[in-house]
């Protein structure tokens, strides 16, 4: 069967009216994280597992992993479009992503092209998603097929690259970055060995047996986390939101940005791609690309309609790249990636190269929603934007406590374990401390994903060759991965003493 | 950045990397049909770890001492918060989740503003009301709905 019919078979799936429903509730959900202020769209991911687990409970296990991850899946790219919203209105960015869209963006606003500033933006990011998708079902093939040749040594070497990729652009400090993907690993490894049967660093608690379940930690360090942080970090709400008016561009506008988008399409989705570069990388890129190759660069950072279409397109491009070595490498290449294998793992579901053999309805049947879920983002973010705007004005008061109460419900009805809701608390309060101090929180929780998975690779793979460590050095592929993330490790430290300044990555 | 910090979590980080360490030899080394065991992993990781935090106290020590950036802390609402939310962990199991929830969300939204109590009531009462009963009477969830001594 060939790639056009398992994409119409996806969309057959995609469009069961509960499928339509959960890809139209994830992009409203993701728009709404998205416009939020303090809620990222990792932990807006994080906190809907629960819940989306809950939901599909009645399901079949593959049509259920399918729904979740659809709805999941539509929090994380409706996100990106959302996080343009209080950007352009507000001048205060919805996610780290949507950063550099407040320079133009702001700019735009405050001379009455909001209006315009806002449409760019959701036309842009729409065209980002769907070239990105287009570009996944032309490589979800062929890349699954390259992926399915690797054997354990390959698959731990380019594990080991994800994780490095991750850690070397998460933070401002690799050492830190790096202790905490350490970190991740060894909570992963907390539990019942799943080769030998024996338990590991469990004191004889029965709770401990299972394994520390990576929803608790992950909804605690980020979710919990930035919850403590708006509590203590009081800010006073300030600025007016900025009067929306007259939402079709101009034919110049129009103009301008049509070569922007194209490029932030392009640009967005090869650093998509790349392990550890995400959505926030891109925009930043594309604003400079786009800054350097304008003729008129000095009207950026003063209302050039080029700078929100270039960066908004990009964002969106990544956060649908990102989603490609996820589903056919089964290496998640960011924290709120990670989630997602996280959350399809729960289902049994195993990301990778056999996920497009074993399981096509999931995904098929994701990549079909995505598309249907960018055409309700268009739909939802060019007339209903005035609306979304609206729920800025949530009140803190009523917001962070509910948020509070979700995480514990959501703990609870999957683990039901008073134990786990006492760690999600402790890891609410180590997260707001961690990243407080520039520890990246993303790390750690794709160690503890990937943790388990790299371990049972090194273990099969040192089995096949007797306990010979030189395999992962002789097999060149692994090997190729391996000088890779040495690389990756090391040219930002030397770049680093050379006095330049590295960009970083400070996803959610 | 708070040099203090990093250098209590430097030794922090370097007790569980050893502890790992220290752990992981009282494993078997080696499994059936395989010479390598599941303590190695763990072992290498430990090391790594305790490697990585003696570069973070270098780090911290080396870097100079930079002016704490004075921020107000809200500590009054966060503590009410943090122990709300432990009782109302501790007692979810016992006491239920409507009564438990219900008394969380109110306690909270009065900490973090005080007026519109009624408002506050009403919220707090519809979101226990309607979780427990989406949960449990229509997605067929278990929760602990009322307090033990009820039922």
């Amino acid at each position: 069967m060939g790639t056009f019919d398992y994409l119409l078979q996806g969309f057959e799936t995609a469009l069961t009216w509960y499928n339509i429903l959960f890809a139209f509730f994830g992009v409203l959900i993701g728009t709404a994280v998205g416009v939020l202020p303090g809620i990222g769209p990792m932990s807006g991911v994080a906190l809907l597992i629960p819940v989306t687990a809950s939901i599909t409970g009645g399901l079949p296990q593959e049509q259920a992993a399918t729904s979740a991850i659809i709805l999941l899946a539509g929090v994380y790219y409706g996100a990106m479009y959302g996080g343009s919203t209080t950007s352009i209105l507000l001048n205060t960015p919805g996610e780290s992503s949507s950063v550099v869209t407040t320079l133009d963006g702001y700019q735009m606003a405050k001379k009455g092209r909001a209006g315009s500033a806002l449409s760019i933006s959701a036309i842009g990011s729409f065209v980002g998603g769907i070239v990105t998708l287009i570009a996944m079902i032309a490589l979800a093939k062929p890349l699954s097929a390259i992926a399915i040749k690797f054997g354990p040594a390959e698959y731990f070497s380019l594990m080991l690259l994800g994780l490095a990729a991750v850690s070397g652009l998460a933070g401002k400090s690799v050492t830190k970055a790096l202790i905490m993907t350490v970190c991740g690993l060894l909570i992963g490894t907390i539990g019942i060995d799943n080769v030998s049967g024996i338990a590991r660093f469990t004191f004889d608690l029965p709770w401990l047996y299972q394994g520390i379940e990576f929803l608790t930690i992950a909804v605690g360090l980020f979710a919990l986390g930035e919850v403590f942080k708006t509590i203590l970090e009081k800010e006073e709400d300030d600025g007016e939101i900025t009067k929306i008016n007259n939402l079709i561009p101009s034919k110049e506008e129009f103009k301008e940005s049509a070569g922007p988008i194209a490029r932030g399409s392009l640009l967005g989705f090869f650093v998509g791609i790349l392990p550890g570069a995400g959505a926030t990388l891109a925009s930043f890129f594309s604003y400079l690309m786009e800054k350097r190759i304008s003729k008129k660069p000095e009207k950026f950072g003063t209302g050039a309609i080029a700078g929100v279409a270039g960066p908004e397109t990009a964002n969106n491009a990544a956060s649908g790249g990102a989603m490609i070595p996820l589903l056919t490498l089964g290496i998640p290449g960011s924290g709120t990636t990670a989630i997602l294998m996280g959350a399809l793992m729960m289902y049994n579901v195993q990301p990778g190269p056999l996920l497009f053999e074993d399981h096509p309805q999931v995904a098929w049947g994701l990549i079909a929603s995505m598309f249907i879920g960018n055409l309700m983002l268009l739909i939802l973010n060019l007339p209903l934007v005035k609306v979304f705007a609206k729920i800025i004005e949530t009140p803190k008061k009523y917001l962070i406590p509910i948020i509070i109460a979700i995480s514990i419900f959501g703990v609870y009805a999957v683990q039901v374990s008073t134990y786990d809701l006492l760690l999600l608390l402790g890891c609410g309060v180590l997260g707001y401390f961690l990243s407080k101090n520039d520890y990246p929180i993303a790390p750690l929780v794709l160690g503890l994903v990937l943790g388990p998975m790299i371990e049972n690779n090194m273990r099969r793979a040192l089995t096949i060759s007797d306990g010979d460590y030189s395999l992962f050095f002789t097999r060149p592929l692994s090997l190729a991965f391996l000088i890779v993330t040495a690389l990756w490790l090391l040219i930002p430290v030397l770049l680093k003493k050379r006095g330049k300044d590295v960009v970083i990555n400070i996803e959610g | 950045m708070d040099v203090k910090f990093d250098r209590f979590a430097s030794v922090a980080f370097l007790a569980v990397g050893v502890l790992f360490m220290i752990g992981s030899r009282k494993l078997a080394s080696s499994s059936y049909g395989s010479s390598v065991g599941p303590d190695i992993f763990p072992f290498v990781l430990g090391l790594v770890l305790a490697a990585l935090s003696i570069r973070l106290f270098y780090e911290a020590y080396r870097s100079k001492r930079q002016e704490a950036r004075k921020e107000k802390l809200e500590y009054k609402p966060f503590i009410i918060i943090f122990l709300s939310t432990l009782l109302y962990i501790l007692t979810l199991e016992t006491i239920g989740y409507v009564i438990t929830t219900f008394l969380f969300l109110f306690v909270c939204f009065q900490t973090m503003e005080r007026n519109k109590w009624v408002t506050s009531l009403i919220i707090s009462a519809g979101f226990s009301g309607i979780i427990y009963f989406l949960f449990v009477n229509v997605l067929k969830g278990t929760l602990p709905g009322w307090p033990i001594w009820f039922s």
